[in-house]
């Protein structure tokens, strides 16, 4: 295979890479302020692609037809905020787990998960559906003698741009701080007269609402189909897994090896593609107990 | 914890369990249900009781025991469909090894994880499993399965009995499931159940004590997983087929629900009331409504949030205050000893 052949394959995993950095970002997140494993997270992504079509369907944008670049924002914005809503509902229910044994929220949210997938399933039907993006966006472009979906790029671009955002929030404002304070110590912060169950809850909104957001950037990609979560949330784990949990850069790092990974192998063997990942977190996790970057606990370790 | 009460207790239990079991297909039918649920709650019986060993007795989370039970079910399939097998016997140990067999392999780079980490572990090898499954179509015949096997009979050389009735299978079922249940209740006291428990309490506590841990919680994930085998192999005889869907994350996940449902954390029988209480609601409300699966979604999230030791949970709260057992007489332990904890904490020192 030559290397002209073999670009859009990276591509498409450095795309997909990116959005699934997104979904850990937001896992690890959470993991970092609560100590939670949320397996609910790939059902609140799917959430997010099934609110944005919810948006459309009220803005009448019509089933084949492109939304217009205002309708599309609305969607963008309204969905995850639905999305963050749902997720500080289970962080409500969360709350009785706290302090006892981490598997007790792993366990509470895998019957959110359930919940969640099964509701959607009854609402929205199980066939898949169609979500698209702005015509700007869809189509190809020229790069140098490859054609290339432009989608995607614009996809890769939003993530990084969210990534970035995401940085800035937890490194540079006092927020931020907080976020990290908790994370290190939640007995220090609240001692120190944060109102540490709101922080919470917010922390549960945003990285869930980045899960959302990651679902209503992936659909076009992938469709709009209930098992979509579970397609979405097994190698976030795997990534948050790989980067080490609770490590931002690791994450993205790890998400960004994934993707190419998943590109490469599904340039040779598409039906293998998936496995790949598997065998890369077998093999990382065999070696390093806690994955590349993972320290003890906190965001930024 | 089970192992404190007398042995005399749990052992009339478990004689009132089989007996109220080998009654069951008098009665089934007249209840509103029917035989076949039965076959299908004893084989999950033997399912979760192999499940609760590793997650009950000895902390391990797994979250990707339907690829070992799957892996038995196609190990009896194959044996029938490309071997041409046609002893019960035969097709039944293939389902124990195979199973023990990828179980043993898994555990080999799991048994040094703890926790969150092993959990995540047990995901990516029961995905690894399932994808394989669904992918070599040329042995499994990908996401149809393996179809029209046969029921083989139970051959004891002199005589052979047929188990093609729903009946018949029912109490090959239940014989296997007492079986394991003996095997299992002298197993978890014995010496290396003791030490089972231990790590799960603590870890690294029971590593001071001399005992090479990893390889207790290897034994007992690889003993787990064999009789997943064991029942996956059943299961395929029963519906005569095998195919990757009980692989998959969401059965796996139905499992430790079942487990912690019925209060498997805490006791001996807790498993074989997740099992029950599972298909019973399936019956009655998929009867009612086709979003049974959300309800049961919904009474799992209030049984973590409020009894998390299940059914059996409640059970020891109720009959502790109506019986009025002695102070002295603890049942429950403390809920934050469900894994060993991830750090060796302070209190070693």
């Amino acid at each position: 295979m030559t290397f002209e052949e073999l670009v859009p394959h990276l591509l498409n995993g450095l795309s997909i890479g990116l959005l699934f950095a997104l979904i850990a970002l937001g896992f690890t997140l959470i993991v970092g302020v609560m100590e939670v494993i949320n397996l609910a997270h790939g059902s609140l992504f799917a959430l997010g692609a099934y609110l944005a079509l919810a948006v459309y369907g009220y803005l009448e944008v019509s089933e084949f037809g492109f939304p217009t670049r205002s309708q599309y924002a609305t969607a963008l914005i309204v969905a995850p905020l639905g999305v963050a809503a749902v997720g500080m509902g289970i962080e409500l229910g969360l709350r009785r787990t706290y302090g006892k044994d981490p598997l007790y929220g792993l366990l509470f949210t895998f019957g959110a998960a359930l919940v969640l997938e099964e509701a959607i399933r009854q609402r929205w039907g199980p066939t898949e559906r169609l979500l698209r993006a702005p015509a700007d966006v869809s189509g190809f472009i020229e790069l140098g003698d490859i054609f290339y979906f432009k989608y995607r790029i614009f996809a890769s671009a939003f993530a990084v741009v969210l990534i970035l955002l995401l940085w800035v929030l937890i490194e540079k404002t006092q927020l931020g701080a907080i976020i990290k304070a908790g994370a290190h110590d939640s007995e220090m912060v609240r001692a120190l007269g944060i109102n540490l169950p709101v922080l919470r809850m917010f922390v549960f909104g945003l990285g869930t609402a980045l899960a959302g957001i990651a679902g209503i950037i992936m659909a076009p990609i992938w469709g709009v189909r209930p098992h979509m979560g579970v397609d979405a949330v097994i190698p976030a784990f795997l990534i948050v897994t790989i980067g080490g949990i609770g490590s931002f850069w690791g994450s993205v790092i790890s998400g960004i090896m994934v993707g190419l990974t998943v590109g490469m192998v599904s340039a040779y063997a598409t039906e293998w593609s998936i496995l790949s990942i598997y065998i890369l977190l077998i093999v990382v996790i065999f070696f390093r107990q806690r994955g590349l970057f993972g320290k003890a606990s906190g965001l930024d370790k | 914890m089970t192992s404190l009460r007398s042995y005399s207790n749990d052992f009339t239990k478990m004689v009132f369990v089989f007996a109220f079991l080998a009654t069951v297909p008098l009665w089934i039918s007249s209840v509103g249900l029917y035989d076949y649920i039965a076959i299908e709650i004893i084989i999950w019986c033997i399912y979760a009781m192999g499940y609760n060993l590793a997650l009950g007795y000895t902390g391990l989370p797994s979250f990707g025991h339907g690829a070992f039970f799957g892996i038995g079910a196609y190990a009896m399939a194959m044996y029938q469909v490309h071997e041409g097998g046609t002893s019960l016997w035969v097709g039944l140990l293939l389902s124990i090894l195979a199973g023990a067999g990828a179980g043993g392999l898994s555990a080999l780079f799991m048994s040094h994880r703890r926790g969150i980490y092993f959990a995540l572990m047990t995901i990516a090898f029961g995905q690894v499993f399932w994808f394989v499954a669904i992918k070599k179509r040329e042995y499994t015949n990908g996401e149809d399965g393996l179809l029209n096997l046969e029921r083989l009979p139970v051959d004891f050389g002199i005589f052979s009995l047929d188990v093609s009735s729903n009946q018949s299978m029912y109490f090959l079922g239940l014989a296997f499931f007492m079986l394991v249940v003996l095997g299992l209740w002298t197993l978890i006291h014995s010496p290396f159940g003791y030490i089972i428990q231990s790590l799960k309490q603590n870890e690294t506590r029971t590593w001071f004590l001399g005992y090479n841990v990893h390889l207790f919680k290897w034994i007992s994930f690889t003993l787990s997983t064999a009789i997943s085998g064991l029942a996956g192999g059943l299961f395929a005889l029963t519906q005569r087929s095998a195919f990757p869907d009980v692989m998959s994350l969401h059965w796996s996940g139905i499992i430790v629900m079942m487990t912690i449902v019925g209060g498997g954390l805490v006791s001996f029988w807790g498993p074989v009331l997740g099992v029950m209480f599972y298909f019973i609601m399936r019956d009655f409300l998929g009867t009612y409504t086709s979003t049974w699966i959300l309800w049961f979604g919904v009474s799992f999230m209030a049984v973590i949030l409020f009894e998390p030791h299940g059914i059996a949970g409640l059970w020891m709260k109720i009959s502790q205050r109506i019986f009025k057992m002695s102070p002295g007489h603890r049942l429950l332990p403390p809920e934050r000893t469900l894994v060993p904890t991830p750090e060796p904490s302070n209190e070693l020192v």
